[in-house]
């Protein structure tokens, strides 16, 4: 297990350093940051002198070498727009974003294996049937007609909810519901395949046989086995989520990981793009790493492999 | 049955429990809450241009020597009492006495002069220099305990408007740097700023002015036009500043106001086939505006003819715009094309996503117009990255014909702020050239009064109808929306500030 993980690691290190070099690289293929930080008025004289300043004149490789160095020296560099240090402002937003993924990938990953599990139980069933049309509908909602649709029912209409913002409790249950919907979609269906598979496996068969309670067929026996595909499908989606709940964090105004690397990409903020793709990278790449743990203790061929 | 009414009842009450405890904060008492569409960056009033640092700390925390009238262009003393032209290339203003920043320093010549100073040390990248004082050389000095003077190598009669521009703040500032808690003179004092979340301001209670009413403010930022309209729709919010025209359905709550862009589609007149006078006249003759007007654009609109909006000193009001006239579009293209005008050549119309509302439709739409009257026009619609390449010089050399869909913003009062960049030969965004209107410019720069208003009256007119380097479209329209129970009317100058003082409550 510990030669596993210790393989697993190194190639994630591998992977976020051979990332970092491409960013850097893509980052100033988009061009001149000062075309955008300055005002569109700005004289020509005030742009080369601008890019002067900032070393954005030289050469591509005199500037990675500067980039190197103060990596090496732990320093990611400063953000242009913001005039503080990027990890600075990159640390204030990911755990905004990590809060609102684990809220949201814990409910979604309880539901679906709930819904799941019973509409497994009975296929075709009435409450397979409808549980399928609603997370395939739910699976397919675009997620800013969704978020703008419940502002104007639950805020505007009815007076329930904030329409955004953050908060306490009833500032996180629309972002969070919408958050919920497309992984709880997509799981109860993986949960749904999987769990029919497992029903009518023979070791179900024989703890049916033994007598063993219906309830403790499919959430035990039944379960264990059938999670191991959906672990992965979790697993891809809250990534998909730590990297970034963009509409979300859009739309509500919470200042997350995903709004603040759109935001700096667009504006060529390069310090702050690579800083939030470095974090980003670092911490998806943990969730593969739980990802193979979870793997290993549900399944112990991977272990002794 | 009983039972069954119980149920009902404790079901409804919890409901009613549930939404209790969810019921939003609502904006009440003497707090105003703005909802602004982008949190700035850093807020430096000497970033005070840029409007999401503008509308939180322009006149409301630090305040400038004058300010311009959104109504008519006109400047008004603020923090400067009075001042007066001494030679062709001298300015002295007299600086208002007894008045302290929120930090207790006394506002005197030695703190203005230091603050303007730093906004021009050219290791700080404010954009205040940058924007109007980039290619200008000025220095300034205390002439007396509360005059100073500024001095130009090159004659500058509007140096009151660009002071109009210039945030004064506490000579503590630091220098060459942006700060984050900002020190003015204004009736604001800047309290707290959580990234992310808002910024908060609280009434100054030393303040040289009139006691405002609003005695603390709490901006807040949505990217969605949509949850800025609906956040003062339920009373979260008491002001959204900019909501995009779908959103502002409410007459009771929404203004619409000249917000001083004007939006054209600028003509590289340098190239085949658009270095023809009859080629540019025939697209301006193919747009229908009417039809552009109240569908893709707002219904207030106004079809434009030249680039500054008829508030700002040099606008020409005799000017007509271009009618729709398809048959004479056709005529003047067939008429170039048997002088051998190549007007079958593809040219390029660049747009740029998002530079107003519904700009990819309006591209698409003025596309199908020009194609109708004869043109082989090839849409590319940019992010504002992209787009920047085409804006300014150097221009690519073997660039072919090209339209540069494009929004200008002058709401400084005068048209100097426009002109030169945009229409003089080596204006650094400008794709024209005529040897009278770069006279023109000059002659306007350095003159005064009414003879400098007829000078730019007169360059209008040439470009409007001797030159012709815009396809011309629309004055724009912005939307606010304004919480009945408070007393504020947005106006041109919302675009880019907005004073707190000035609201009342009903």
């Amino acid at each position: 297990m510990k030669k596993y993980l210790s393989k697993r690691i190194l190639s994630s290190l591998l992977a976020v350093i051979g990332l970092f070099i491409m960013v850097f690289f893509l980052a100033r293929l988009t061009g001149d940051p000062g075309h955008l930080y300055l005002p569109i008025d700005a004289p020509l004289e005030v742009r080369k002198e601008f890019s002067e300043k900032h070393g954005f004149n030289d050469p591509i490789y005199v500037q990675f070498g500067r980039f190197v160095g103060d990596l090496v020296n732990g320093d990611l560099g400063y953000s242009l727009r913001k005039e503080r240090p990027a990890i600075d402002v990159v640390l204030e937003a990911i755990p905004i974003t990590l809060s609102l993924a684990a809220v949201a990938m814990t409910i979604a990953l309880f539901g679906a294996i709930i819904i799941g599990s019973l509409a497994a139980y009975r296929p075709n069933g009435i409450f397979d049937r409808i549980s399928r049309v609603v997370s395939l509908t739910a699976a397919s909602a675009p997620d800013f007609w969704v978020a703008i649709t419940a502002i104007l029912l639950f805020s505007v209409s009815l007076r329930w909810l904030p329409t955004s913002g953050m908060g306490d409790f009833p500032y996180w249950i629309m972002p969070v519901s919408i958050l919920v919907i497309r992984p709880l979609g997509l799981l109860v269906q993986v949960v749904r395949g999987s769990m029919i598979t497992a029903l009518s496996s023979d070791f179900v068969k024989t703890a049916r046989a033994k007598g063993v309670k219906e309830k403790s067929v499919i959430f035990k026996h039944a379960l264990r086995n059938g999670l191991l595909p959906v672990i992965t499908v979790a697993g891809d989606q809250a990534a998909a989520i730590a990297n970034g709940a963009v509409i979300v964090e859009t739309i509500f105004g919470w200042p997350g990981i995903g709004k603040l690397m759109i935001d700096s990409i667009l504006q060529r903020d390069f310090a702050v793009v690579q800083a939030s793709i470095l974090i980003t990278a670092i911490v998806i790449l943990s969730i593969n790493i739980i990802i193979d743990i979870a793997y290993a203790t549900l399944d112990p061929r991977i272990r002794h492999k | 049955m009983k039972i069954k009414n119980f149920s009902i009842a404790i079901s409804a009450a919890s409901i009613m429990a549930v939404a209790s405890i969810c019921s939003p904060a609502y904006s009440a008492g003497k707090t105003l809450t703005v909802v602004l569409s982008e949190e700035p960056d850093i807020v430096d009033p000497c970033e005070a241009t840029r409007s999401n640092v503008g509308r939180i700390v322009k006149q409301n925390v630090s305040e400038t020597l004058v300010e311009i009238d959104p109504k008519d262009g006109s400047i008004k003393a603020r923090l400067a009492t009075s001042w007066k032209q001494t030679d062709n290339l001298t300015w002295e203003f007299n600086i208002r006495k007894g008045v302290k920043f929120h930090d207790g320093e006394d506002l005197n010549a030695k703190a203005v002069v230091k603050s303007i100073n730093r906004a021009l040390n050219p290791k700080y990248d404010c954009e205040i220099r940058t924007k109007f004082f980039g290619n200008m050389s000025v220095s300034v000095s205390a002439v007396g305990s509360h005059t100073i003077s500024v001095k130009t190598k090159a004659p500058q009669p509007i140096m009151p408007a660009l002071m109009g521009t210039m945030t004064v703040v506490s000579p503590n500032t630091q220098e060459a740097k942006g700060v984050r808690n900002p020190q003015g003179t204004g009736p604001y004092v800047f309290d707290k700023w959580t990234p992310g979340q808002s910024v908060t301001l609280k009434r100054f209670s030393g303040y040289w002015g009139s006691k405002p009413v609003v005695e603390d403010v709490k901006y807040v930022f949505r990217k969605e036009s949509a949850v800025r309209s609906a956040m003062v729709k339920t009373g979260e919010a008491d002001i959204a500043p900019n909501i995009a025209v779908q959103d502002a359905t409410d007459s009771k709550m929404d203004f619409s106001y000249f917000n001083s862009e004007t939006a054209r589609l600028r003509i590289d007149t340098s190239i085949a086939p658009l270095n023809d006078i009859r080629v540019r006249k025939a697209m301006n003759l193919a747009i229908d505006l009417e039809a552009l007007r109240g569908s893709i654009f707002a219904e207030g609109v106004m079809p434009q003819t030249q680039i500054v909006v008829p508030s700002i000193n040099g606008h020409n009001p005799s000017l007509k715009p271009w009618k729709y006239n398809l048959n004479e579009a056709k005529k003047l293209v067939a008429a170039a094309k048997a002088d051998g005008v190549p007007v079958g050549k593809e040219i390029i119309l660049i747009g740029r996503l998002g530079i107003y509302p519904n700009s990819t439709e309006a591209m698409e739409a003025m596309h199908a117009m020009l194609t109708e009257a004869g043109f082989n026009i090839k849409i590319k619609m940019m992010e504002t990255a992209g787009w920047l390449n085409f804006l300014s010089r150097p221009y690519a050399e073997d660039r072919g014909p090209m339209l540069l869909q494009g929004q200008h913003d002058n709401n400084n009062g005068d048209a100097v702020f426009s002109m030169y960049n945009k229409y003089a030969c080596k204006g650094a965004q400008s794709t024209t050239c005529d040897a009278k209107v770069d006279a023109g410019i000059k002659a306007a720069t350095a003159a005064t009064g009414e003879n400098r208003r007829k000078i730019w009256q007169e360059v209008q007119r040439r470009l409007h109808q001797d030159i012709v380097p815009d396809v011309q479209m629309f004055h724009m329209v912005g939307f606010s929306r304004v919480n009945p129970r408070i007393n504020f009317t947005p106006s041109i100058s919302t675009n880019s500030e907005l004073q707190v003082s000035q609201v009342k409550f009903n």
